[in-house]
């Protein structure tokens, strides 16, 4: 009788620890499995290892590919920047040399300074001055002023009453006053400049025997100012060739 | 009694395994294959109960012991990378299928059994 209860214990201390062994066991494994992460790379298998790299393997190509296209493309649009970059230098350029054939800056060259003074006698006229500024012209002279009064392409000279000389014409400065002594600074060639004026029968020679006073000097470094004024066609426009 | 057991065994089994930490995802494979084979050795002990030739003896070893064994097989199988958890599994749930199969047929036919006689019985009350 002892002996039977005895195994009926022991049978059943055996059975007992074993089904807690299985369910300790199963819920340990129920709770792994639901709380891995089954998409991360830790827990994959090799398989799934395999696919996924070839996977991103696939997609590192291509964003390698995609990554050359675009440098290429970057290496083509700084080429054409620096093109652009040329072209707008080019065009700053010839805007700097317009400006510089319409008298809006500053210049300075050898050339020649002519002086015209009235005398007590006689007065300097205006013909006198536009024959000077044409024959300096002629000569080549490239930037020419009265008393530091920038002669331009509109620029015209005239005088009021027989009295006063006005040279210039722009919309905001409007007509400057001139006064003798009348220096004509002239940038160009002196030689040939000089040689303009000093001809036989030339200019000088024509104020000699009116009896006006007029001297020139030549000068190396001569520095003309820019016009200070704006221009505005009112009624000439452009024409498209 | 030993029913008992089982269920106090199964409840606390259940409470301590709600506690215990979590193991690697590497071996919970080794793990899974334990359990299969540890099912597959219980259903064969409730099998040899029905048959009455149960010995605890058998029990406990082929419990433990096929569990260590899938283990071991399988970790093996890993090493030459042959997916030899594959046949433990078919083998051991195959096995578990029989074996509730068996049990399956014993209590349907103690149940049909039942209900006959309490036919006859009746019937026999009726005449």
């Amino acid at each position: 009788m002892k002996k039977i209860e005895k195994g009926k214990i022991s049978l059943t201390i055996s059975i007992g620890l074993t089904a807690f062994i299985l369910i300790l066991v199963m819920v340990t494994q129920f709770k792994t499995i639901e709380e891995t992460d089954i998409t991360g790379i830790e827990v994959m298998r090799e398989a799934e290892l395999r696919s996924e790299l070839a996977t991103w393997k696939t997609k590192f190509e291509e964003a390698t590919a995609k990554i050359e296209e675009t440098e290429n493309k970057i290496i083509e649009y700084s080429q054409e920047i620096e093109s652009n970059n040329n072209i707008s230098e080019l065009l700053q350029r010839e805007l700097d040399e317009a400006k510089a054939y319409a008298g809006y800056t500053n210049v300075t060259g050898e050339g020649i300074i002519v002086t015209l003074t009235d005398t007590e006698k006689k007065q300097i006229e205006d013909l006198d001055l536009i024959n000077l500024i044409n024959e300096l012209k002629i000569a080549g002279a490239e930037a020419i002023s009265i008393n530091d009064e920038r002669i331009i392409s509109t620029t015209d000279i005239s005088n009021v009453n027989y009295r006063f000389i006005m040279v210039n014409t722009s919309k905001d400065i409007g007509r400057v006053r001139v006064q003798s002594p009348y220096i004509v600074k002239a940038i160009g060639n002196p030689k040939y400049l000089e040689s303009a004026i000093n001809i036989k029968y030339g200019f000088l020679d024509s104020m000699k025997s009116n009896e006006k006073s007029a001297s020139y000097v030549i000068d190396n470094n001569i520095t003309i100012n820019k016009f200070d004024g704006s221009l505005e066609y009112k009624i000439a426009t452009n024409v498209e060739e | 009694m030993v029913y008992i057991a089982i269920i106090l065994g199964c409840v606390m089994g259940a409470v301590v395994g709600m506690f215990a930490p979590i193991i690697s995802y590497t071996y919970s494979n080794y793990l899974a294959i334990a359990i299969i084979a540890a099912l597959d050795s219980v259903f064969g002990g409730v099998t040899s109960v029905i048959k009455k030739n149960f010995d605890l003896k058998i029990f406990l070893s082929g419990f433990f012991g096929n569990a260590i064994l899938s283990i071991l097989l399988t970790m093996l199988g890993e090493k030459l990378n042959v997916d030899i958890y594959l046949a433990a599994i078919i083998v051991f749930v195959g096995r578990m299928f029989t074996n509730l199969a068996i049990i399956r047929r014993y209590y349907v036919e103690k149940w049909c059994a039942k209900i006959e006689n309490r036919k006859k019985t009746n019937e026999e009350e009726n005449k």
